[in-house]
């Protein structure tokens, strides 16, 4: 590919993978496109014979799609919701780290998005919804939050890129026509600033919101119904938690990826992963206190129906993925993070790691058991997930890598303008905030 | 590329994102008018749209707010 005739610039390790993507980019790509080829196969198939090709059944009628769902819009958390509170409260050391949480949220939105979808085994119904949908539905809810969010998320991802599009339009580099179009006529004038800082305030503020409710809609699909092991007036929050949790524990390690293949050390310093990891510590915590009071309640409250889901988590068939979520989610990040000799590089990417993989079984427990022990006198349910939702699954983050992968292409996965304006501003202004947090000098009269 | 067509092609962009915006009102004001025709609990309806259709005119406007003030905010638009 021909290289674009660009001038050096202080921060050109933000620019070289747009400017020279390197030949692994390519061979990459081509894996991922292959991987993703063949699941549309396999969708096609499933499209073809039905839902039998699944693992869902009587009675466990929600498998995989469902809990890739719940997970991977949990994930997308990550961005918009902790950038927009890094954003909100000025914490200076954001910089590097929001526009890859940002990312993050539009990519997985839009593949977790599509999970209802694909568990359909007539999607083409999905039109009824346009003529006879029923708003008072947390279904038609989740419909609405999810778009608004991804609308919400996508247009905060996009504003605060105009800047560094502009540079790219800038520096020559091509698609041209792209950066152009994209760049909405940014000349860096201090008018333009202004609006842009406006919109930005304007958008952090509506964003949080929005973030919160959509996972607290995503829990009510299951806390609206009178089901054993769902019905609980906890699940909101619970959920929100949940998905904050898994959202840092994706950008840590996405961060760490890019830290090692870009060579951005000079970026994301060891500050940016103490700091990130020890939020991961306090959501790790705060997870396991939602976890004990959801459980315990249902205990102290023995009802038949309920102790039944609660024992086949705890000693039953889901017993390994319970203690497993219980080890990823709590155990591992608490004695990796808590001590300041493992609380380094690997050691981070370890307890982000067991946090996904730990977030993932989470939502398998809060799926399957309730639907397997149904409360009319029915054997117990089986749920075996098929190699069509294995594959569904590994193409819905193969999509997920390729989306990141494309973004990381053409734009800067380290917002360069933040990065320079905080260079030249933020020094002067954490001095003048940190002045104004303190108490002011006694007036001479009042001296003794 | 032509940059007149640049800009027309980016007032489009705009344009369309109006139009999803609005077909987006549009839709969830024809299912609070099926659930009024049907006796089909309309509060809760009305209590959703309240929130949703203001979110999604507040993201457009907000759209719309920073493509003209940049174009507003341009060098030779101040000087002029």
């Amino acid at each position: 590919m021909e290289k674009a005739p660009a001038a050096p610039h202080p921060d050109f390790d933000l620019l070289r993978p747009i400017e020279d993507p390197g030949k692994n980019f390519y061979y990459i790509v081509a894996v991922l496109l292959v991987i993703i080829l063949y699941t549309g196969y396999v969708y096609i198939r499933q499209l073809y014979h039905g839902l039998g090709v699944t693992g869902m059944a009587q009675p466990v009628t929600w498998g995989f799609y469902i809990i890739n769902f719940v997970f991977f819009i949990g994930i997308s958390h990550a961005g918009t919701l902790i950038s927009a509170i890094l954003r909100l409260s000025k914490a200076e050391w954001r910089r590097p780290i929001t526009r890859m949480a940002e990312v993050i949220t539009a990519i997985v939105l839009a593949i977790g998005g599509l999970h209802p979808i694909i568990d359909l085994g007539r999607p083409d119904r999905m039109l009824h919804l346009f003529y006879n949908g029923r708003l008072q539905s947390p279904l038609l809810w989740d419909i609405t939050s999810i778009t608004a969010y991804f609308t919400a998320s996508t247009v905060y991802l996009y504003i605060p890129m105009i800047p560094d599009i502009a540079i790219l339009r800038d520096r020559g580099v091509k698609p041209r026509w792209l950066y152009e179009f994209l760049s909405w006529g940014w000349q860096g004038t201090e008018q333009q600033h202004k609006v842009l800082d406006r919109a930005m305030n304007i958008l952090m503020v509506m964003v949080i919101p929005i973030a919160i409710s959509v996972h607290t809609i995503i829990s009510y699909i299951f806390a609206m119904t009178v089901q054993p092991g769902w019905h609980s007036t906890i699940f909101g929050p619970y959920f929100v938690v949940g998905a904050i949790f898994s959202g840092i524990a994706a950008i840590l390690v996405l961060m760490i990826v890019f830290r090692k293949v870009f060579h951005l050390e000079r970026y994301l310093k060891l500050i940016h992963f103490n700091y990130l990891s020890v939020l991961l510590l306090i959501m790790s915590l705060l997870w396991f206190y939602f976890t004990f009071s959801e459980y315990l309640t249902g205990y102290y409250g023995h009802e038949p129906n309920e102790m039944r889901v609660f024992w086949y988590k705890f000693t039953g068939a889901f017993a390994p993925y319970f203690w497993t979520m219980v080890t990823c989610n709590f155990l591992l990040p608490l004695i990796l993070l808590s001590n300041r000799k493992t609380r380094t590089i690997p050691g981070i990417l370890i307890a982000s790691i067991s946090v996904i993989i730990g977030m993932w079984l989470e939502r398998l427990i809060i799926v399957v058991p309730s639907l397997a022990n149904p409360r009319l006198p029915y054997p117990t349910g089986i749920y075996i997930p098929s190699a069509t939702e294995w594959t569904l699954f590994i193409g819905g983050v193969s999509v997920f890598i390729l989306g990141y992968m494309m973004f990381a292409r053409f734009f800067p996965v380290i917002s360069v303008w933040e990065i320079q304006e905080g260079r030249q501003e933020s020094a002067k202004a954490v001095t003048e905030r940190i002045a104004s947090y303190m108490p002011d000098p006694q007036p001479p009269s009042a001296k003794r | 590329m032509n940059s007149k067509l640049i800009d027309r092609l980016q007032i489009l962009s705009i344009s369309l994102i109006w139009l999803l915006f609005t077909g987006i009102a549009v839709w969830i004001l024809n299912l609070i008018k099926e659930s009024l025709r049907l006796h089909d609990a309309p509060d809760a309806s009305l209590g959703i749209s309240l929130v949703a259709i203001p979110v999604f005119f507040t993201l457009s406007s907000v759209l719309t707010y920073v493509f003209i003030g940049l174009r507003k905010g341009r060098k030779k638009d101040v000087e002029s």
